[in-house]
């Protein structure tokens, strides 16, 4: 076999699941539920909207109704007794996953389903100091997702119900949401495949890929070719049912060529472009179907070894797709359009934007904070000193913004919106903050020597685009 | 006049007929001021712990309609017709005697906790009952043909997918607070929310209904 068949065998091993958008294997006797007649008949005249949207679902052509998927058993936590039928108001990928095997798997342990951990060691500094429970409640959780909770009189708790925040933790333990780009009751599929699913939280200064996508090529043939994008079809593989442009979920989840769709939406992220310094990671597969992510300079650990999981228990390795392995299956996507050194060109143009941002800003200024705080030059407390939002903001807003142009080629997005505004916090705002607090030690010692800021200490370099030089007009004119 | 009737119809016999008869009615007629008035809210919140219980309804439908046609406790919690209603008092009865006994030696219905640690089981008991009897009570003021809404297909919905179904199979919790139906009622759930609610330690409302 050559060798780029054999990593092309491996990697289809490794990113397993079907080709097709998964269909359902189990034989219709699993669902049709009796009651569900009843539903339809009382709701239709109830709320005729949600049935309107059922009839015309692909659940509905199937005979999937809905008791279908909001039946439960009496000691369910969150089971109630409703007209008589016990059900339960969540559906949550548990029940999906019923009938929707591969892509519950799929998406448990995902980033998406991990989403309220993600933000774990953020929320009390945003919550408790910066906003409130009602931002939690209205902002943070209806994206990252709440922890749902059952009142004692049944009810679910209205501080974290209605939530369809994509790693909300479901009364039944599960973690994640389906509705959340499927939409509750028609679950269009052309609808998931939709930009237009990611917005609700991929927009905005922190995860600003809406406006990236938008203002890159992709979106710009995404926009004019839209009705060739087969959006609604049964099957829906970059390059064959569809080659007019890619959408998010293209790229990030859906078939290309030989590489099966996935439901991890995270497996073919290279890079954490989330963070204050970027690293590449490494995603550890466990036994069980959890995930997590390791750094790449930690050595990626043996298949079949034990390691440490997110809720801290032991678990046994599945598997180990490390970072080349993620870039790999997120080049082939690429590859259903582009050519080889197209695809490796641009990975090497986002992949020195990341490292820019790195070493000329994320790294200086998070070894300067981190100083200032051993110094005691800050209090431990977050937001209480000016200094701290000009960091958050530096990597958080700015720097995401530059790192995700840069990953999806918008641009605007990698320089004006992104790395510009790095720059121009960190030369005005974040290193004068330094300096009022501890002078200049801190500065010479962690970007004093760095040829990327040696132009401070060239005060002669000049340039007529501020007004030096630019002659005085003559008066009278 | 007197041979006109039979031999055994004596003056005595007559007098006690007349006597009995107006005696009967006079009863009927207390039977049903009593079976009146021991509906009102002022006499069933003359114990405390149903002061309780009519706070929530005081802020309910039942109690401020927009068409101002009250409900009062008994229009819902006793049966119409004067021997049921009697029937019901007499029943209730056991309520009151539990009430007195719970203030001789506990529990205490009129505390607040006791009474919300209760609660359910009373709802639940309320529900058979209405069941039983085919929310026959509700259906003194609610005409189940007549149900027209403010929304579309109002009607619909009650006389075509409400068929065979009794009012309190869809319609619970409007007046009093809210409790979940028996069959999915998680115990340990609403005890955290009482000792919640009165600021008492994690376990108390375990063992308060252990005594």
């Amino acid at each position: 076999m050559s060798p780029v068949l054999c990593r092309l065998v491996i990697l289809c091993l490794f990113f397993s699941g079907p080709a097709l958008a998964a269909k359902v294997k189990l034989s219709p006797d699993n669902w049709g539920h009796e009651a569900g007649k009843e539903c339809v008949s009382c709701h239709s005249k109830a709320s005729a909207g949600i049935v309107g949207q059922w009839k015309q679902s692909a659940h509905a052509d199937a005979g999937v109704n809905c008791m279908d998927c909001h039946q439960a058993t009496e000691d369910e936590p969150d089971a109630i007794s409703h007209e008589g039928f016990t059900i339960a108001t969540v559906v949550s990928p548990k029940d999906c996953g019923r009938c929707h095997t591969t892509e519950e798997k799929q998406q448990r342990g995902s980033v998406h389903a991990e989403a309220v951990a993600v933000i774990a060691d953020r929320m009390p500094a945003m919550v408790n100091n910066l906003a409130g429970p009602a931002i939690e409640a209205a902002g943070c959780a209806q994206c990252h997702g709440s922890v749902l909770s059952l009142m004692g009189n049944g009810k679910l708790d209205p501080k974290a119900w209605p939530n369809s925040g994509i790693g909300r933790i479901n009364p039944d333990g599960s973690k994640g949401s389906c509705s959340s780009c499927h939409g509750k009751h028609a679950f269009s599929k052309a609808q998931a495949r939709e930009p237009q699913a990611c917005v609700r939280c991929h927009s905005g200064p922190d995860s600003p890929d809406k406006e990236v996508f938008e203002a890159s090529k992709h979106g710009m043939a995404y926009e004019t070719h839209r009705e060739q994008m087969n959006l609604d079809g049964d099957t829906w593989i970059a390059g064959k049912d569809y080659t007019a442009a890619p959408t998010c979920a293209s790229c990030h989840m859906g078939a290309a060529g030989k590489l099966p769709s996935t439901h991890d939406v995270g497996m073919r992220n290279a890079w954490n472009l989330g963070g204050p310094v970027s690293e590449r990671q490494h995603l550890v597969v466990f036994k069980d179907g959890s995930k997590l992510e390791l750094p790449e300079s930690v050595k990626p650990p043996r298949r079949g070894s034990t390691l440490a999981k997110l809720d801290g228990s032991e678990g046994k390795i599945k598997m180990v797709a490390t970072h080349k392995r993620r870039r790999q299956a997120m080049s082939l996507v690429c590859r259903e359009c582009h050519g080889k050194d197209f695809t490796k060109s641009f990975m090497k143009q986002f992949d020195d934007v990341v490292h820019l941002y790195n070493e000329k800003f994320g790294k200086p200024a998070q070894a300067i904070m981190r100083a200032l705080y051993e110094q005691k030059k800050l209090t431990p407390t977050p937001f209480d000193e000016p200094i701290e939002f000009t960091f958050w903001e530096l990597w958080h807003d700015e720097g995401a913004r530059a790192r995700h142009g840069a990953s999806m080629a918008s641009p605007n997005h990698a320089w004006w919106e992104g790395m510009y505004l790095v720059a121009r916090n960190f030369y005005s705002r974040f290193l004068p903050q330094v300096r009022e607090l501890n002078g200049e030690e801190l500065i010479e010692k962690h970007i004093g020597d760095s040829e990327q800021h040696a132009w401070l200490k060239s005060p002669e370099l000049d340039s007529p685009i501020l007004g030096l030089g630019v002659e005085e007009p003559a008066e009278g004119e | 006049m007197f041979s006109l009737l039979p031999d055994f119809i004596t003056r005595h016999v007559l007098f006690a007929l007349v006597i009995g008869g107006i005696g009967g009615v006079l009863f009927m007629l207390f039977l049903i001021e009593f079976d009146h008035y021991t509906g009102t809210e002022e006499f069933c919140t003359s114990c405390h712990s149903m002061e309780l219980a009519a706070e929530p309804y005081r802020e309910s439908a039942h109690y401020q309609p927009t068409s101002g046609v009250r409900a009062d406790c008994g229009h819902c919690h006793v049966s119409p017709g004067i021997f049921a209603a009697t029937w019901d008092h007499f029943i209730g009865g056991g309520d009151l005697i539990k009430q007195i006994k719970g203030a001789m030696v506990g529990p205490d219905y009129d505390d607040p906790v006791i009474h919300a640690l209760n609660l359910p089981e009373s709802a639940f008991n309320a529900r058979d009952w209405f069941r039983r009897n085919d929310s026959e009570s509700c259906k003194r003021c609610h005409v189940q043909e007549a149900i027209f809404g403010k929304r579309a297909d109002t009607l619909d919905i009650h006389t075509e997918d409400a068929k065979g179904k009794t009012c309190v199979d869809c319609h619970i919790n409007l007046v009093h607070r809210a409790v979940p139906e028996r069959k999915t009622f998680k115990r340990d759930k609403w005890n955290r929310m009482v000792e919640q609610e009165f600021g008492l330690e994690e376990g108390e409302a375990d063992r308060l209904m252990a005594k």
